[in-house]
């Protein structure tokens, strides 16, 4: 799609703030930031774009009339999601099989729920399902796993669910998922019909679980296209709402969404689910994007804010899905970026076990709200950011620039009474402690993504987001061995930057069996058909065949294996040779994951699910890197401040204090330092250096 | 009777100075959430590269570590049973192979003798040992998986334990390094499915080496003394708090007993077991005496001493140490006696293939003396009326499928709906519907889309079983059921256990009902052809399958111990829910009603056990005679059950003035004093029963009422119910406080003094 216009503009509604990115032609980038409007979030985004255009000095109608193209993530689906406030939605299944959403494989129990609040079995419970009993219809029909019909599927049984959901029950939308309808849709599409006899204005949102997912699981399928439905209405009612503002405010070009599989969609092709995520999504793609420009193969991202750290991963230039990711405790089958996260954040919690004397640091957390015992707002338990405040890195006068002042003497007072004191410590003894433990975990739940995935943590660069994210990085950086930490100045307008800078994506997963040596004319048929259907919608939106790249993955296992391997693979035709060079590889990447030995080659091999990602490339913001020059720090620096550092051992030395705004590119502290910025504090530890590269971003080094 | 017992102090049988002292309480910290994420990492691993679908998506496996002589230091998530075990095994290990052949680094061994660690056969395990320096024994580490193929006849016929497999006590799989093909091949092809088997010991082989390199990293991080210091302080920490978890709870000893039924095989008929615990807390320890469970049996109906203890551990791990890390020092405080020749602490050659489903009854039965014991401390989030025990049947055909799939690869398996049972009723809320497996806090049951894939198999329905939990004010849990056809194998078998009439463990806390026997298994001769009657839009269900409309119900000559299943076989199968807490007439009838509309509860039920009366044909309560039947209820009660001992109390009429309560020991009983000798007194109306140190029940209104009275069918063979509910109500208010269950062939005294609080009478 060739842009038109003069402007990119990427637009990211988080829960407290809707951020703005402008991107000119020429690499010229302008932020801008205004409050959420939760009860009209479109309002919000009309604020932030006022604001925008102010920053950019032009009017808004000016501005949106010159753009080529508007990228939107929202946080609209994951609110209603997580406030509940979805439509009533009634759901179809197969006859026998009403209770799936409700029985959860069992494992809803714990879906969603940490390891500690697992093992409190007596008091773990499922959540309320979306859609009650009541309003759940079992209709007659049958398919088996090949796909064969097993029994018709009943027409009377549909119009009399459909007729008892639309006029008893006054449902807004209803959800269809039928057993196997993953390798045999018929009777989906069936209903489908059957929906425009019965709803012929189409009143009802319709969701069907052939259509959103072909994998096989008909609990996440069906929760799949009952969240589509839940969440359908709300996104929809949103999105037609900004666009009229937008057409009125001047926008010409088309509205892209943002998707939680990284990639962008037109209005009209994106499901509503699929809009899950997608702030999470904005962040990865904004990392992804930058890591090309820096050349950055492997990237850890990590994100810790008030309540929870998160952790991504790209590899090799790509981020990775999760399967059946959960969603506030409902297990779905959605591409979604794999973002895994622990309760370890600036509100979390320290404290003595008394029968042991253990230094037990989260996963509870104050939350925001009474917050640590420094926002003087009622919060009577240590945090991490009270012990970050009496180590001294935080400056209590500017903590997040200042938006809030921190009380360090109550800090101190409470570390003291209930941590130093039982541990038998100095204060700032019991504050480092703290800090080195919560780094600890944050580096074990980073090390365990990592070898995971089959590289090492030596292997990856660190990106550090968050609020107390450059406070902490540097701490589990050495624990994983990791030599550089970058810190970006757009950080918290990351998400905006990234629906900026996102292609448009397609993704279809689906269930298969092939086992090797697979017959290459099957696989390329199969392939040929699905990339053909892609193509098409995609040419539906304007792209030239030309533009669209595939990107293929095969999840492949020994036979009887339950779990796979995902690997990419060639988007060229395969060949008897490619299929066999396709076995080698599993074997390696199989090894290279579980040990040598570990493979066995005489249970065989299958192929378990394919994965095609359609990539239609759009213009994205380019980076201009800034002329280096060597100033004076002198001009940055804004005083000293005593700070108790971890390492390399534990003792109190003065440090510098610089104001990043005055950084040039091509400046280098040394540390021990720190640099304030707006959003958050960077820590530089002695041994450890940060020079400031041509795009202004933070580049943290050992030595 | 021999009482195994942790050692209280924590010096080591090394004689190595305890290095314990000097640990850095914030290096601690970072060390054992780094150890924990290392077994994390292996037991993830372990599930990645598993064939069973029972250690992948059902989580029966776990990863652990062990200090040099064998004590557990820690234990990760996954199958609670395991963690236990194999610390037996390794001490084992050294005891006779610790010479000769003698251990070096980069050995595996492979060990699954359930008579030394484990349940079964097929609890497989692989243990390593970990050396510094190539020479230096550090410590352990071990991979445990459930792996349902060791050759050996198939799961139900096995009468001692040399039929059910290989059994063996240590043998090394990888040799200093090198893996040895001829054990692993021989191993393997002794079973069944040598790819299967394979794959899981590869998965085992596997974790091992994720957790012993990632161990080794940690001692180059932390050093030598550290790890070792550190290690004894896990295991310290572990009994300290536990034992101060003791030191929280009232002293006073609780009673329990649950039944279990299985084949005699000389009169090839159900006969019953029993499952009798006394369980005694004093000051901080915790002793479980057994002392009253029934005899082994000549089947595989058995459980080994090593199975007893670890279903023992597991249980108290879930209820009363959950919040405790789990190492050996946990079961320091806690003393087991268990008589040897009974059915929880076989003699060998004993089978044992169903002991874990002795030790689900097992964990049951101390899980109840537990929810009274925690109840009585006031800490309610901790109370459940758990269900474990349910996952053990009534009889019929099993869930031990075998012979070949549709691809004709043979194979052994089971098929692990049956975690998909119903957790027990709280006192604050319903059990959870088809909440899980208990022993196994993070388990799940499979997509029936993935287990058609893979099994011969073709599912009517998977749903919640009606009336199929405990009924009480807050009912359990609902299990569920399932109807399924056998299409496309010409070669399927199960096990098959002849009907006892008594459930299988499970109880009621404080007057609601144990999950009794809602439903029973069945299979019918349906033959192909029923598909052309689906075809038409005429489904089966369980009333018209168990009313012979799809084909006679196969009741096998003889009680085999495995039956065929043709293709074409229809088979119902029921996993039962959690027990109820508190009188079912105090159940909110709205609740009821919402019950009754999403097909959870009868109208016989709702009716009957909750005295709750819809109108507008279902739609609404009618209060007015909801509140005419609960009285005719109460009144019934009244008229029908008469005290024990001949009177309603045996104090003294004027004692019930100012008394303040002491202790709340169950939902509606406290013990209450003023000065005087303390005494029981209903909580909702004020009666007095008796002295604090009596069995209220002697003095409570009781009444008793045959199994074939309450259960809503007969057994599908017509063989009798063989046990009875006693029912205790307040002599003042009616309300029901407890339902025990009795089987009168075992004999013994039907009323259960189940609750002893020892306490001084001064006492606050």
């Amino acid at each position: 799609m060739a842009a038109q216009g003069q402007y990119i503009i990427g637009v990211d509604t988080g829960g407290t703030f809707t951020d703005v990115v402008v991107m000119s032609e020429a690499g010229q980038v302008w932020t801008a930031k205004a409050s959420t409007t939760p009860d009209d979030f479109s309002r919000g985004v009309m604020d932030a774009l006022t604001e925008a255009a102010r920053t950019v000095g032009v009017d808004r109608k000016d501005l949106l009339g010159r753009t080529s193209l508007f990228k939107h993530g929202s946080t609209v689906a994951t609110n209603a999601l997580i406030t509940r406030s979805g439509v009533k939605v009634g759901f179809i299944t197969t006859r026998g099989f009403e209770d799936t959403t409700e029985i959860m494989r069992a494992i809803g129990r714990v879906d969603g729920l940490s390891e500690e609040e697992i093992r409190h079995v007596t008091w773990v419970t499922k959540p309320e399902p979306l859609v009650p009993r009541e309003r759940i219809a079992g209709v007659r029909e049958r398919i088996d796993y090949t796909g064969r019909e097993i029994a018709p599927l009943d027409r009377g049984d549909v119009m009399a669910a459909v007729r008892k959901l639309m006029d008893e029950d006054k449902v807004e939308a209803i959800a269809v998922s039928l057993l196997h309808a993953w390798v045999n849709p018929a009777h989906e599409e069936q209903i489908r019909s059957l929906a425009l006899e019965a709803d012929p204005s189409q009143k009802l949102y319709w969701s069907f679980g052939s259509a959103l997912s072909q994998i096989a699981g008909e609990y996440a399928r069906a929760n799949t296209a009952i969240l589509n439905s839940y969440l359908g209405p709300t996104v929809e009612r949103y999105l037609k709402g900004l666009e009229r503002k937008l057409r009125d405010g001047g926008l010409k070009s088309s509205l892209l969404i943002m998707q939680g599989n990284g990639g962008v969609g037109h209005r009209e092709q994106v499901s509503a689910i699929a809009n899950l995520q997608s702030g999470p999504a904005g962040g990865m793609i904004a990392s992804a994007h930058v890591a090309k420009v820096l050349k950055h193969k492997n990237v850890i991202t990590t994100d810790m804010g008030g309540t929870s750290f998160d952790v991504g991963l790209i590899t090799d230039g790509y981020w990775r899905y999760a399967q059946e990711p959960i969603v506030e405790r409902f297990r779905i089958l959605q591409p979604i970026i794999d973002i895994e996260s622990i309760g370890a954040g600036g509100g979390t919690i320290a404290r003595v076990d008394p029968e042991t004397g253990r230094l037990l640091v989260g996963p509870k957390s104050a939350g925001a709200s009474p917050g640590p015992v420094c926002y003087d707002a009622g919060g009577t338990e240590v945090t991490v950011t009270d012990a970050d405040l009496a180590l001294g890195i935080i400056d209590p006068n500017y903590f997040l620039g200042g938006r809030k002042r921190l009380n360090k003497e109550k800090a101190l007072k409470i570390i003291e009474e209930k941590i130093a004191r039982p541990l038998k410590l100095k204060v700032q003894q019991a504050a480092a402690g703290i800090y080195d433990i919560v780094n600890s975990k944050m580096s074990d739940l980073i090390r365990r993504q990592v070898v995971r995935t089959g590289y090492l943590p030596e292997e990856f660069v660190i990106y550090a987001f968050g609020g107390a994210g450059a406070v902490h990085a540097s701490g589990f950086a050495v624990e994983l061995g990791v030599k550089k930490i970058y810190i970006f100045a757009t950080s918290p307008v990351f998400s905006a930057f990234g629906a900026a800078a996102a292609d448009v994506i397609h993704t279809r997963v689906m269930t298969c069996q092939y086992i090797l040596p697979v017959e290459p004319k099957a696989l390329n048929e199969r392939l040929g058909q699905i990339e053909g259907e892609m193509k098409q919608i995609m040419i539906g939106e304007g792209f030239r065949p030309a533009d669209i790249e595939f990107r293929r993955f095969f999840t492949m296992r020994y036979r009887r294996q339950t779990a796979g391997v995902e690997l990419p693979v060639t988007s060229e035709p395969f060949t008897a040779d490619k299929i066999a060079k396709l076995h080698l590889a599993f074997e390696k990447k199989y090894e290279e994951l579980f040990g040598v030995g570990a493979g066995y080659t005489k249970a065989g091999i299958e192929i378990s699910a394919i994965r095609i990602d359609a990539v239609g490339r759009v213009a994205k913001p380019r980076l201009k890197p800034e002329r280096i020059k060597t100033k004076r720090l002198a001009a940055a620096k804004k005083g000293k401040r005593q700070i108790f550092f971890t390492r390399p051992e534990r003792r109190l030395i003065e440090a510098d204090v610089y104001d990043y705004a005055r950084l040039g590119a091509g400046a280098r502290i040394e540390g021990p330092a720190v640099i304030e910025l707006p959003f958050t504090t960077t820590l530089v530890p002695p041994e450890f250096h940060v020079t400031i590269d041509n795009y202004r971003n933070l580049v943290m080094e050992v030595g | 009777m021999k009482l195994k017992s942790g050692n209280r102090s924590t010096k080591r049988a090394t004689g190595r100075k305890s290095k314990m002292k000097e640990i850095d309480p914030i290096r601690f910290e970072m060390f054992f959430h780094r150890l924990w994420a290392i077994g994390e990492e292996g037991r993830m691993t372990l599930q990645r590269v598993t064939a069973s679908p029972i250690v992948s998506q059902g989580g029966e496996c776990m990863s652990s570590f062990y200090d040099e002589a064998g004590h557990m230091v820690l234990a990760c998530s996954g199958h609670l049973r395991f963690a236990a075990a194999t610390s037996d095994a390794i001490k084992k290990l050294i005891e006779w192979f610790g010479e000769s052949p003698g251990f070096f680094d980069g050995d595996q061994i492979f060990f699954n003798d359930p008579y030394v660690a484990g349940s079964h056969t097929y609890d497989m395990m692989v243990i390593k040992p970990i050396f510094l320096r190539k020479n230096r024994l550090l410590a352990w580490t071990a991979t445990s998986t459930h792996t349902a193929d060791t050759g050996g006849v198939l799961r139900g016929g096995a009468y001692e334990v040399h039929h059910e497999g290989i059994r063996i006590i240590g043998l090394k799989i990888v040799e200093r390094g090198e893996f040895r093909e001829d054990v692993f091949r021989t191993l393997t092809e002794q079973c069944r499915d040598p790819q299967y088997v394979g794959l899981d010991l590869k998965a085992m082989i596997a974790g091992n080496n994720v957790c012993a390199r990632r161990y080794l990293g940690l001692v180059g991080k932390f050093g030598l003394d550290f790890v070792r210091g550190a290690g004894e302080k896990m295991i310290a920490d572990s009994e300290s708090k536990a034992r101060a978890k003791l030191r929280s709870l009232p002293n006073g000893t609780w009673v329990t007993r649950q039944y279990v039924t299985t084949l005699d095989r000389k009169t090839r008929k159900a006969v019953a077991q029993q499952l009798f615990c006394t369980m005694t807390k004093e000051d901080d320890e915790l002793r479980l005496d057994f002392t009253g469970t029934s005899p082994q049996t000549d089947t595989d109906h058995n459980s080994t001493l090593p199975s007893t203890v670890a279903h023992i551990a597991l249980a108290l791990t879930n209820t009363l140490f959950w919040d405790v890390p789990w190492s050996d020092g946990k079961m320091r405080p806690v003393k087991i006696g268990v008589p040897e020749g009974s059915i929880l602490n076989c003699r060998y050659p004993a089978a044992c293939g169903a002991a874990p489903r002795i030790g689900n009854v097992l964990v049951s039965t101390v899980c109840e003396g537990v929810a009274k014991m925690i109840y009585a401390s006031g800490r309610l989030e901790d109370v459940n009326c758990s269900t474990t025990g349910n996952l053990e049947f009534v009889g019929g055909p099993g869930y031990f499928y075998g012979g070949r799939t549709r691809e004709g690869i043979p194979v052994a398996q089971g098929l692990y709906d049956i975690h998909g049972a119903g957790m027990g009723a709280t006192p604050e809320r319903d059990g959870v519907n088809t909440g899980g497996h208990m022993n196994i806090p993070s388990a799940g049951i499979a997509d029936i889309e993935r287990i058609e894939m893979q099994y011969p198999f073709l599912y009517f329905t998977r749903g919640h079983n009606r009336d199929g939990s405990g009924f009480g004010q807050n009912r359990g849990g609902l299990g569920s059921y399932r109807m399924f056809l056998i299409y496309g194998s010409k070669d399927c078998s199960a096990d098959y256990k002849p009907y006892g009439g008594i459930a299988q463990g499970g109880f009621g806390l404080y007057g609601g009902y144990p999950t009794g026997i809602s439903a029973t298994r069945m299979m019918a001769f349906a033959g192909l052809d029923m598909l052309d009657r689906v075809r038409n839009g005429d489904y089966p269900e369980t009333d018209t399958i168990r009313a012979g409309a799809w084909g006679r119900l196969h009741h096998p000559e003889g009680v085999p111990e495995r039956i065929p299943l043709p293709e074409g076989s229809l088979l119902v199968d029921y996993v039962a829910g959690g027990g109820g807490f508190g009188d079912p007439l105090d159940r909110d009838p709205e609740a009821v009603l919402r019950d009754f509309g999403r097909g959870w509860v009868s109208r016989d039920t709702a009716l009957r056990i909750h005295g709750v009366v819809f109108e507008s044909g279902g739609k609404k309560v009618n209060l007015d005679a909801t509140a005419q039947k609960r009285e005719q209820i109460r009144e019934a009660r009244r008229r029908e059950a008469v005290p024990p001992s001949g009177k309603t109390s045996s104090l003294g009429r004027d004692e019930a003035k100012e008394m303040k309560t002491i202790l709340r020991f169950h939902a509606m009983l406290e013990i209450a004093g003023n000065g005087s000798e303390p005494v029981i007194r209903c909580r909702r109306c004020g009666h007095l029963f008796c002295g604090a140190t009596e069995n209220y029940k002697l003095y409570a209104l009781h009444r008793v009422v045959h199994l074939r009275d309450f259960m809503p069918y007969p057994l599908p063979t017509g063989e009798p119910y063989i046990g009875e509910y006693h029912e205790y109500f307040c002599p003042g208010c009616a309300t029901q406080l407890q339902v025990d269950l009795f089987c009168p062939p075992l004999g013994g005294e039907p009323i259960l003094w189940d609750i002893q609080i020892l306490r001084d009478a001064d006492e606050p």
